[in-house]
């Protein structure tokens, strides 16, 4: 199969001394920015960006993927072991996770989850080689209209679906399309937004401007309201499970697979619904249900692979369409623009050798993490005890150094340090960082893409639909965009024929955990 | 009171968008659609555009807000919202980025870089003020070298030129 | 009321000086304040009791038929302040500290919070070393 032959070229390419080093240091890196609170993957690639520039890119998204899947792993090391553990961004393994750990039994719960990752993540990847063949075929046969289509879809799906407020959505995706606009017009080399100022005249270099929203705003927004905490890491030795453990662990981790990937392959997705979904189905399932709440392995097993899985399933729509959803994705997008690959379908066209190393070292990089995570995991939790200054005047540090080696120009950091203020203000007033990023890297392409259709059409509006994906996608942009149109208006028909009841129900009311209505389009939150 | 101040506030941001959506709109206007023009879509539609959406979204935010509405603070790991901004962490944090800013070309990274995350540590509240100087000079001098020798990036040098 | 406050963290030299000012403040019939801050700046710090800790400490300061109150400041400033707060907030008539041996380049690198307290206190400073 042709699949194959290009995924074992992948593994070839991936499985250089060089790549393996790079995928070496990604997962390293990966875990401990998982086990640090407050620093996550995506801060991480985007520090990176400057300092990958000169490299192979190849190698730098293979550095990257062991980032992202590292990230995971080492967010459960610290949410099973730190005694108090919050808001740690593996909330629903914690609940079963840390219970373990406190009833001596961490060992086991390191293991089931990493095993679990490695397992969820070799299928979700797996799953990822199955789709991409089906994306390379439709990419080949798309036009001007297609592209902008989807470039628009893509726009409208990050703005209009994820986040909790839509108009909050829509003025961060503002900003970013003026941002992108910032520069010389490619079509007609007029200069837009320059002000007069020649270092500007270039555009906003999207490194500068991933690291300020992602790294510089997110340190300062942190410092502005630093948790102050004094927690303890429970003492665990080699991560191990017996027998029973196995027995208990491997169907939750299918199931677990099974949930994440799906939600994580779409735009409405994310990985806050599988992972609850995985833990109320094991427990549901459980034959030891006295154990739930005070600390059963299948409440690891299932959510940490549903996790994973929501990590690979991400993939796809990132590599098929352009399409981010997480705010990794997004940096990693800014990574592809930032060598001068083209995101979006014909990626895959026009570099498949890229693709397939990078699907190949992911395979590598669960197999390394698993390899690294399960002995070491004792060692990781020790990570916890820098202290937070370090850490954030590291980022800031980092940051800057960056953003001066991407043109050795101090202007740049004037540039960081106002968009990282703006950074700083969109944490502060709930508009959503994805739309901004997007509007970015997409808005220059989609305005190319859209004068070229009305190019070919010779300036009539139908040219925008003469395609038949066009259609299609145009059709489901307005499925998403209508949809909490239609959900309001039932829920004033329901509200007019039942007075009494209290009303629709409140967008308040989905971002609590247990009040999930099971509809398929998730619009809140 | 609290609740109606930070209302207002966030117009602050509705301003902000207006403000950028005025800025877009007059510098495409000023663009010359001339000889240059290839296709009817030139290069002022999609600026005007998005100065379009910009300023319908500030008006529509606006009005939000001061019916009420209020944008949701991002809450994350480290962050705890129940206090209310320390502004002076974020003051002095934005002092030593100036710093570094105003220092880098005149008196090279290594000075400058340790300035900045020296002033950082500080501002963050560590007050082990020669250990954080050590690895603030450590930092600086680490990465000074390494970005040299590593990516053939050659980080100013300021004053030092010469030592380094 | 006599007022005995003590700097305490947990290991042999720490309790060496619980020991100390529970003994200290029996012989004044004092009252004893214990301080056992941290600054809160990395997730783990292994110097602040947990839960468990508190109730054991708790257990046997009961015990020892002294009235006590345990404070357990995280605000982001030295253990030094903390205790010199605590030992003017109580106006305190002796502080009980523990003493680690430190270098003089470690106590240049990493600080010395004994010395500090020691010479900052307003009232007189028992320092304890480990037995």
């Amino acid at each position: 199969m042709n699949a194959l032959n290009s995924l074992m070229d992948g593994f070839a390419t991936a499985a250089t001394p060089m790549n393996l080093l790079y995928a070496t240091i990604g997962v390293v890196l990966g875990t401990a920015v998982g086990v640090l609170p407050g620093i996550g993957p995506a801060m991480t690639v985007a520090l990176l960006l400057p300092v990958t520039y000169s490299m192979e890119p190849t190698s730098a998204f293979i550095m990257f993927a062991g980032i992202y899947y590292g990230g995971m792993y080492g967010g459960s090391t610290t949410s099973i072991l730190l005694n108090t553990p919050g808001e740690s961004s593996s909330v629903v393994t914690a609940i079963e996770g840390n219970l373990m750990a406190r009833a001596g039994r961490a060992s086991q719960a390191l293991a089931t989850a990493a095993i679990g990752s490695f397992v969820a993540g070799t299928i979700g990847t797996a799953l990822v080689v199955m789709f991409m063949p089906l994306v390379a075929r439709f990419a080949v046969s798309m036009g001007a209209p297609d592209y902008f289509a989807v470039m628009l879809l893509a726009l409208l799906t990050v703005t209009a679906v994820l986040g909790a407020s839509r108009l909050r959505g829509f003025a961060s995706l503002g900003l970013g399309l003026a941002i992108g606009l910032v520069g010389i017009d490619s079509v007609t080399g007029q200069r837009r937004l320059t002000f007069g100022q020649a270092p500007l005249a270039d555009g906003l270099d999207i490194v500068v401007v991933a690291v300020a929203i992602f790294a510089v705003g997110e340190a300062l927004w942190v410092a502005a309201h630093l948790r102050r905490k004094a927690a303890r890491t429970i003492p665990v030795g080699q991560p191990w499970m017996g027998r029973q453990d196995w027995g208990r662990s491997w169907k939750p981790w299918l199931r677990g697979t099974a949930y994440g990937f799906p939600f994580g392959a779409l735009p409405a997705g994310g990985a806050e619904i599988p992972t609850f979904l995985s833990y109320v189905t094991e427990k549901r399932l459980t034959r030891h249900p006295e154990e739930f709440g005070k600390g059963a392995i299948e409440g690891v097993a299932g959510p940490e692979a549903a996790n994973n899985a929501s990590a690979a399933g991400t993939l796809v729509p990132m590599l098929a369409l352009g399409l981010p959803t997480t705010a990794t994705a997004a940096v990693m997008l800014a990574a592809f623009t930032q060598f001068g690959i083209q995101p979006g379908p014909l990626l895959f066209d026009k570099e498949p050798k890229l693709v397939w190393a990078l699907i190949a070292s992911l395979f590598i990089g669960n197999a390394l993490l698993l390899v690294l995570n399960l002995p070491l995991a004792p060692a990781w939790a020790k990570l916890l005890q820098i202290p937070r200054p370090y850490l954030y005047a590291g980022i800031l540090f980092f940051a800057s150094l960056g953003a001066y080696a991407v043109n050795l120009q101090a202007f740049d950091l004037v540039l960081l340090l106002v968009l990282g203020a703006l950074g700083f203000m969109m944490r502060r007033y709930g508009l959503p960082v994805l739309p901004l990023v997007l509007g970015v890297i997409l808005g220059p392409r989609a305005e190319l893409q859209l004068r070229r259709v009305f190019q070919l059409s010779g300036g009539d509006v139908s040219g925008l639909w003469s395609e038949p994906l066009a259609v299609v996608i145009y059709v489901v942009i307005a499925v998403v965009l209508l949809w909490p149109v239609v959900r309001w208006l039932r829920g004033l028909r329901r509200q007019a024929e039942a007075p009494d009841v209290v009303g629709a129900p409140h967008p308040e009311d989905t971002s609590e955990v247990g009040h999930l209505t099971g509809t398929g389009g998730r619009d809140e939150q | 009171m609290m609740d109606a101040l930070r209302g207002r506030s966030e117009l602050g941001v509705a301003a902000l968008l207006g403000v950028v959506g005025v800025l877009v709109a007059v510098d495409a206007s000023g663009l010359d659609a001339g000889t240059a023009q290839v296709g009817p879509v030139g290069p002022k539609v999609v600026p005007l555009l998005v100065a379009g959406m910009l300023l319908v979204c500030a008006v529509l935010l606006a009005v939000d807000v001061l019916r009420g509405g209020q944008g949701e603070l991002e809450a994350g790991e480290d962050v705890d919202l129940d206090q209310s901004s320390d502004w002076r962490t974020v003051l002095l944090l934005v002092a030593a980025f100036v710093a570094n800013i105003a220092l880098i070309d005149r008196v090279g990274w290594v000075i400058s870089g340790t300035v900045l995350f020296w002033g950082s540590v500080y501002a963050l509240g560590s007050r082990h003020y020669v250990r954080d100087a050590v690895v603030a000079v450590v930092l600086s001098v680490a990465t000074f070298y390494g970005f040299y020798v590593g990516l053939g990036i050659a980080l100013p040098a300021g004053i030092l030129q010469g030592v380094l | 009321m006599t007022v005995v406050v003590l700097g305490y963290a947990p290991g042999p030299i720490g309790e060496a000086a619980l020991d100390r000012a529970v003994a200290e403040a029996r012989l004044r019939e004092a009252r004893l304040v214990v301080v056992n801050s941290s600054r809160g700046d990395a997730a783990v710090d292994n110097r602040y009791l947990q839960e468990d800790e508190v109730s054991e400490l708790g257990g046997r300061l009961d015990a020892s038929g002294l009235r006590w109150s345990l404070h357990q400041p995280v605000r982001g400033r030295d253990a030094a302040d903390e205790v010199l707060q605590a030992a003017e907030d109580a106006r305190a008539d002796l502080v009980v500290i523990g003493l680690r041996h430190r270098s003089p380049v470690g106590k240049l690198l990493l600080g010395s919070t004994a010395q500090r307290v020691l010479l900052d206190a307003r009232c007189p400073v028992l320092a304890v070393k480990a037995r």
